[in-house]
Parts: C-alpha cells; sequence; structure tokens
C-alpha cells in the first residue's frame, strides 16, 4: 500500500511531535532550572560548559597556553568540515572508510563527554 | 466555497498546499525516520518559550541578573517556560545527532541529496552557536566565566586573535556590550539564519522526496 503524506505520515510527525513536548515537560519538572550567583569578579571561578561542550573542554587540557588555537580552532573547524564534505569524502574513499572516521569522532565525543561529566 | 478553500484560493496556496499535502512517502520508513521531525517541534517549542522568555527578559549589564530572578521567582508560569526553553535545546541537539546519524547510515546524503546535507551541518553549527550565547543571557557567575573561558580561544588565533575577539566581545573585556551582542546574535541573528536554512532543508526534501530507504 501506498503511502501518503497526509494522512498516514502527518498524523505519526505530530504523534511524535506531542511525545518529544510531554519528554520535555517531564524533564522540566525533574530537574527545574537553576540560576547561579551574582558575577564576582573578585572570586575565581572554574566554569564548566554545557554537556554539548564538554568534549571540547576535555581536549584543551592537552594544549598549552601558545597552542590553545589548537584545539579550540583548528579541531573544530576541521571536524565541521570533514561533516560538510562528508557526501564527496564519500564518493572518493567509500562509504566504509567514511563511516570509520565518523565512528571514531563519535566515539571521541562520547567517552571525552563521559570522562568530562563524571570527573 | 468552505472557509479553507477560500483562504487557500486567495493565497494562491492550493499548489504549494498539494505539493506537501499530496506527496508519496517511500515504503519501509522506520522509526529511525522520526529524529528530524523531533529536531523540528524542538526548535520549533525553543522558539516559542524563546518568544514569551523575551518579554521578561531586560539584555542590560545591571537588570540582566534580576529579570532572571524574576523570571524565575515572580513571573506566572515564568520558571516552567525558563526550563521548556532549557530542555527543548537539550533535546534539540540530542535528535539532530541521532538525525544526522541516521541520514549517515542510510546514505540518504548522496546524490542529489547533498546540498541538504550540508545545510543540515550548518544548521546544527548555529544551533551549537545558539547554546553558546544563550549561555550567557542570565548573566550570572556561570555563565560569564564561561563566556570569558571560550571567546578566550577564539582570541588564542595567531594574527586575527584580537581582531575577532573584539567583534565578538565588542569590547576588550566581557563586559554589558557583549551581553547586548550575544542577546543580538541569540534572539536575532542565528534564528533568522536557522528559519532561512530550515525553509532549505525543507524545500529539497520537499522537491527530491524522502530517500528509500535501503
Amino acid at each position: 500500500m501506498k503511502k501518503k503524506f497526509y494522512p498516514d505520515y502527518l498524523i505519526e510527525i505530530l504523534f511524535f511531535a506531542i511525545l518529544t513536548f510531554e519528554l520535555i515537560l517531564i524533564l522540566t519538572f525533574i530537574f527545574p532550572p537553576l540560576i547561579g550567583r551574582e558575577i564576582d569578579l573578585l572570586v575565581a571561578y572554574q566554569p564548566r560548559p554545557e554537556w554539548y561542550y564538554l568534549w571540547l573542554f576535555w581536549l584543551l587540557r592537552y594544549f598549552s597556553a601558545d597552542t590553545v588555537f589548537i584545539g579550540g580552532v583548528l579541531v573544530p573547524l576541521s571536524i565541521v568540515s570533514f561533516l560538510i564534505l562528508v557526501p564527496w569524502i564519500d564518493k572518493k574513499i567509500g562509504w566504509k572508510f567514511t563511516a570509520l572516521i565518523a565512528f571514531t569522532f563519535l566515539l571521541i565525543f562520547l567517552i571525552a563527554t563521559i570522562i568530562e561529566a563524571i570527573s | 466555497m468552505n472557509i479553507i478553500d477560500w483562504f487557500l484560493d486567495r493565497f494562491r496556496l492550493k499548489t504549494v498546499h498539494r505539493g506537501i499535502f499530496d506527496r508519496d512517502i517511500p515504503e519501509g520508513i522506520s522509526y529511525f525516520y522520526c529524529f528530524g521531525g523531533i529536531a523540528f517541534s524542538a526548535f520549533l517549542f525553543c522558539f516559542i518559550s524563546g518568544l514569551f522568555l523575551s518579554l521578561h527578559y531586560i539584555p542590560s549589564e545591571k537588570e540582566a541578573y534580576q529579570s532572571i530572578l524574576r523570571i524565575q521567582e515572580e513571573v506566572p508560569l515564568g520558571k516552567l517556560i525558563r526550563g521548556i526553553h532549557k530542555w527543548s535545546a537539550n533535546v534539540l541537539i540530542v535528535s539532530i545527532i541521532f538525525h544526522s546519524i541516521r541520514v549517515f547510515v542510510t546514505k540518504s546524503y548522496r546524490p542529489p541529496r547533498e546540498l541538504n546535507w550540508v545545510v543540515g551541518v550548518l544548521v546544527f553549527l548555529i544551533i551549537m552557536l545558539e547554546g553558546f550565547t544563550g549561555y550567557l543571557l542570565p548573566w550570572d557567575q556561570k555563565a560569564y566565566w564561561a563566556t570569558v573561558v571560550g571567546t578566550n580561544i577564539a582570541g588564542s588565533i595567531p594574527f586575527v586573535g584580537e581582531t575577532i575577539l573584539l567583534i565578538i566581545r565588542g569590547n576588550y573585556e566581557v563586559s554589558g556590550v557583549t551581553l547586548s551582542r550575544f542577546y543580538s546574535f541569540h534572539v536575532l541573528w542565528f534564528p533568522s539564519i536557522i528559519i532561512l536554512l530550515l525553509w532549505a532543508h525543507f524545500h529539497m526534501i520537499k522537491k527530491l522526496g524522502i530517500s528509500k530507504p535501503l
């Protein structure tokens, strides 16, 4: 049987949109938003980024003040360029090798995030 | 002529409407295809809750923190709206990651859809920047120092670092100028760019169709 966008697919999309909203509401009630202390320029403070930047935070531990732009700028830029070029890299070296590189990135991202989150 | 037909006719939407609603969906689509839709829903929830937050938030050095406290404690449903904004941002990023993995695994980025992949990567990039600029807006201790550290990275680039740092911060230090700048990026520049890119994303899906499962 051929599926049409309307009504077959649309109802599924709406179902997932409502489910997403319910998930967000549940998360909001279990973990309500917090507000930190007022800015105090005299107190040294070790900030922690949101979880999606933790991998970068972990990476920057391995760079000194002179080379920090390599970890903080060049590495993210090269990851973004890799992602943008995926369709053409795939054509050149095949899906399997592209997937290997992408999977390595994903694994490093996950491991670095977990290491930073529990430390 | 009923009211819906009248509206569609006056707006000259009939063909567009048909292009969206009468499309065929390829067979064998699994539930792994839902993450794009979830990401878009999360974006909309973010957008709408952000509209409400902006009614009470004041992007100024002296009042930003106080206005967040007011949203949190006094404004009716303020805490709820703030929570929705925060959590839909998190859901948005998680679902974009899953959506990218799905597209990669089903090889849907292959021609003729390579431009759609590129647009998707750009949306992801700007969503990440939304997260970074939004982090400063509560103007508390955590936000301030995170922005100092984050923008310092841009300042460390050889030769052009200082110029870039000045463009981002609007000043040598993170200050009220940085706050208005980040607020402008967070609520005007980035959302406008995202909406344009999403239009392109959906336009291409509409014209090229959903990729056939393997």
